[in-house]
């Protein structure tokens, strides 16, 4: 299988500022479980226009109980990086997130924890 | 006479093993862990229908989701209490359903109605505390297997709560105004009712068979320091008042432990101190929404019983 895209490793894309702001991304755990935001695949996309972070996101579930705090944790770790002063979030249903969007080592830190992905 | 493995268990218990079955346990030992076993599931149990209340004034559909996650939660817990209670010989459907109110084994605490999302957000913060210093220490010293393990998933969810308590209360702090006059008014009467959960002081209980069976591994007041210095440092790193300071290495109330509460009125009176007496007969009364709260769940049961 083709590793998720979307990871800092593999964004290969990005520029340096929003390499930063993936690698900023992946110090935040899921509040349900011990898995960074990037592993688990949530994060669809990031873009900054004139200190204007844009991320794409998703949910593992459309009614996901942590989706406030993962949101607030996002828009607060983002704002923390220098020449970031404003902070969008664009969620996406589509493409709907799967275990599939897991990174090897978010697979990894889910089976440690006990959950069969 | 000594049962037949007194011994034999006090023995595997000085050598820090667990009990895995009935067959290792005195009669003793099954009755002290089939009681903590209660408190525990009746006190998540109770939890669902006192959040629940209180949800519906969820501000947000998102708020209201996280809310709902967690009483989904704390039902999740109950039942684990309880499905080894069941291993051990009791009625689940009997410790449910068919129980008097006033025999749940909870906290005095929850007796008290939840009445708004701060309400129930600082109940996340400070009760959620309560329960995860409690369960901890049973996680980390508990002697009997299958509670242990059944425990570990039980610390990351309230982990879950505990965030959700934090969050809103700072969210709510930094709004500021009317908004933080009721997170304030909240603390206020929650606070104490908390600090009274772990039972109690040390010094007026003299012995407990929880700890020679390691069924727990801290005293009361070990608990409830540990609970202070999470609780007390939150608060005020929020801007929240609380009754209580540092000194040396543990934390001092500022007001008489115990003293008295109206719980119609949600005040404590720090002027009128109590004896534990007291506070005993109000608990064994219990509050004001026992009855209301435990009909939630056990009054629509005996409708869809097939009558033999």
């Amino acid at each position: 299988m083709s590793p998720p895209i979307f990871s800092p490793l593999f964004h290969a894309g990005a520029g340096p500022l929003e390499s930063r702001l993936w690698s900023a991304l992946a110090e935040i755990d899921d509040p349900e479980m011990p898995v960074n935001l990037v592993d688990l695949g949530l994060i669809y996309g990031i873009s900054v226009d004139r200190g204007c972070a844009a991320v794409r996101l998703t949910f593992t579930a459309m009614g996901c109980p942590a989706s406030d705090m993962i949101m607030a944790d996002i828009r607060e770790r983002l704002l923390a990086e220098p020449g970031i002063e404003e902070v969008r979030l664009d969620i996406v249903w589509d493409p709907p997130w799967t275990s599939a969007r897991l990174t090897a080592d978010g697979r990894e830190a889910l089976r440690a924890w006990g959950l069969s992905v | 006479m000594e049962p037949a493995n007194s011994a034999a268990l006090e023995a595997l218990l000085k050598r820090g093993e667990l009990v895995e079955s009935t067959s290792e346990m005195t009669p003793d030992y099954l009755r002290e862990l089939k009681h903590t076993l209660l408190v525990s599931g009746d006190t998540e149990l109770i939890s669902a229908p006192a959040y629940y209340l209180a949800a519906r004034k969820a501000p947000s559909v998102n708020a209201f989701m996280t809310g709902i996650a967690i009483i989904q939660d704390e039902l999740a817990h109950a039942h684990i209490a309880y499905h080894i209670l069941e291993e051990l010989g009791e009625s689940q459907e009997a410790l449910i359903f068919k129980r008097d109110p006033k025999a749940f084994r909870y906290p005095y605490a929850f007796d008290v109605p939840l009445e708004s999302w701060t309400e129930l957000v600082v109940a996340n913060a400070m009760y959620d505390q309560a329960g995860f210093c409690l369960l901890g220490d049973i996680h980390e010293h508990g002697s009997y297997g299958p509670w242990k393990r059944g425990l570990v998933k039980v610390m990351a969810e309230e982990n879950f709560h505990l965030r959700n308590g934090r969050n809103w209360s700072k969210r709510i702090s930094l709004a500021g105004g009317d908004a933080r006059d009721e997170l304030q008014r909240a603390v206020d009467w929650m606070f104490p009712l908390t600090v009274e959960w772990f039972g109690l002081p040390d010094n007026l209980k003299q012995h407990s068979a929880q700890l020679d069976y390691r069924l727990k591994g801290l005293t009361n007041d070990q608990l409830r320091q540990q609970w202070l210095s999470t609780v007390v440092p939150f608060m005020e790193s929020i801007g929240i008042q609380v009754p209580a300071h540092k000194e040396g290495d543990g934390y001092v109330l500022d007001y008489p432990f115990p003293c008295t509460f109206d719980a119609d009125e949600k005040h404590w009176d720090f002027k009128d101190p109590c004896s534990w007496d007291a506070v005993l007969k109000r608990w064994r009364a219990r509050g004001p929404r026992n009855a209301e709260m435990v009909a939630l769940f056990q009054e629509s049961f005996s409708k869809f019983q097939v009558r033999a």
